[in-house]
């Protein structure tokens, strides 16, 4: 076992855990944030996507010990006082859900990208979010989504 | 070298079971507490967006909003049975019996307005917002959350089926009518192909489809980009490598589907030509989007460089291939 503090979602965890145990483990299994998806469990497919100290991460890559330290957002932690954040309720209203497997990750990507770039090209969007694969929606509809919480995030 | 070609692929697709086959779907309706109204019906969502098509039919058939429904589904001991989400049957076979047990439901209503508001018939009554109005006086008018109330021991419902009508084909001929109703759809492309690597870059997309009627011309779209997207995969890179059996690749980094780069924006055409027999004239579109895709891509190849190309998936490595072998052939 092992001993680790990791803030997530603005919150301080002190936890033991196995040594083992991967990011995505600690976060489902350990704390019940099962927002957090794992779809490959091998780098592949971003549906495990976190933000670990304001970069993305593949969470079933990281091991948990490794993330002693650090702070995580997790989709169950975008909310703010019962508000959607701009990107989830642009995704909705964009329609770009669709099986919604994906979306937690897709939507993390999104809001990571738009954190560090506010204006993104059409192309920078595409590229934000290669790293999440989507076998429903052809993409289109998040990029449509990405331009609408653009626009909300710079009217806030 | 680098070289542009354009090419089209078109389709038709019979929806539902087809060849005679029962295709059946049921559908029960409720007034509960409150006034709301219930749906009660196996259609499964998938994110296809079932729900919210099925909610809409019943609201329109209803005269309510998407927000006075409750959609009570996928728990088969809670309500009848509508088969399967698939052979993009839902939004046709679905609709239609949720729009029968919504206006099966209406003639409660009626019934039941007739009597609470002593009427001596049903005619001229009007469902409008949540009440059940006489049109021509509408003094007289009782609201669902009344009628609830009144009846909540006798709880007013309706039940609704449609059997979807097709012929078995004569084994002799061929000649029937396997599928109703069926839908149409078109797609274009240009492609760069690049003669030296054998990579293929899609430029332009333009794709219409045929819906009867778009119940949610949104949710259509995304349909729509989806089956693109998944028949880009099909046509350019995605090869299954099957061992006795078992799948060789089955990782990601193997098997690649397209990510959100090699997707393209795809202008999208809705064509709205009603359905008589489809609920509101809606046809489902789920399987079809995916059908011309291919066939435009490899319509495109072919334009570009005059090879015709009959295996997929055209990966770089099986296009050099075909342009040699073209090469080989011109030069005997
Ligand atoms: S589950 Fe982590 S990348 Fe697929
Ligand atoms: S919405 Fe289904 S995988 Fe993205």
């Amino acid at each position: 076992m092992v001993d680790i503090s990791i803030t997530v979602n603005d919150k301080l965890y002190k936890i033991s855990i196995n040594e083992n145990m991967r990011l995505i483990d600690v976060l489902r299994d350990e704390l019940g944030l099962i927002g957090t998806k794992e779809g490959c469990g091998e780098g592949e497919c971003g549906a495990c996507t976190v933000i670990m100290d304001g970069e993305i991460v593949n969470s079933c890559l990281v091991m948990g010990f490794q993330a002693d330290g650090s702070s995580i957002v997790t989709i169950e932690g975008l909310e703010r006082e019962g508000d959607l954040h701009p990107v989830q309720r642009a995704y909705i209203e964009a329609g770009a859900v669709q099986c919604g497997f994906c979306i937690p990750g897709m939507v993390l990507s999104t809001k990571a990208l738009l954190d560090k770039n506010p204006n993104p090209s059409d192309e920078e969007i595409r590229e934000g979010i290669s790293g999440n694969l989507c076998r429903c929606t052809g993409y289109n509809k998040m990029l449509e989504a990405t331009k609408k919480a653009m626009e909300y995030i710079k009217g806030e | 070298m680098k070289k542009r070609g354009i090419g089209v692929g078109v389709s038709f697709y019979g929806t539902g079971y087809g060849n005679g086959f029962p295709d059946i779907s049921r559908a029960i309706v409720r007034l509960l507490p409150g006034g709301r109204v219930g749906i009660y019906c196996g259609v499964t969502e998938v994110g296809q967006g079932a729900k919210t098509a099925m909610i809409q039919i019943g609201a329109e058939t209803l005269g309510l909003t998407e927000k006075d429904i409750d959609l009570i589904h996928e728990d088969t001991s809670l309500m009848p049975d509508s088969g399967t989400a698939a052979a993009t049957r839902q939004t046709y076979n679905t609709g239609n019996a949720i729009k029968v047990a919504c206006e099966n439901m209406r003639k409660e209503l009626f019934e039941k307005a007739k009597i609470e508001l002593e009427l001596n018939s049903t005619a001229g009554l009007v469902l409008e917002n949540g009440e059940v109005v006489l049109s021509f006086f509408p003094q007289k008018r009782i609201s669902f959350k009344r009628l609830s109330e009144i009846y909540k021991d006798e709880i007013i419902e309706a039940g609704g089926e449609f059997v979807a009508q097709t012929t078995t084909m004569d084994p002799e001929t061929g000649q029937g009518a396997p599928y109703w109703p069926y839908t149409f759809n078109a797609c274009a492309v240009e492609v760069e192909v690049d003669t030296n690597t054998g990579i293929v870059d899609l430029l332009r997309a333009v794709f219409a489809q045929d819906a009867g009627r778009a119940v949610n011309p949104h949710l259509l779209e995304g349909q729509m980009d989806g089956g693109f997207a998944m028949a880009l995969g099909y046509a350019l890179f995605e090869d299954l490598k099957l061992e006795n059996g078992a799948m060789k690749n089955n990782k990601f980094s193997k098997y690649l589907i397209p990510t959100a780069m090699d997707m393209i924006d795809v202008e999208k055409i809705i064509i709205e030509d009603p359905e008589n027999t489809a609920p509101y004239g809606a046809k489902g579109i789920g399987e079809p989007v995916m059908i011309p895709i291919a066939p435009a891509i490899l319509n495109a190849i072919y334009n570009a460089i005059g090879i015709r190309i009959t295996e997929l998936p055209v990966t770089p490595e099986n296009l050099m291939k075909a342009i040699r072998e073209a090469e080989a052939n011109k030069q005997n």
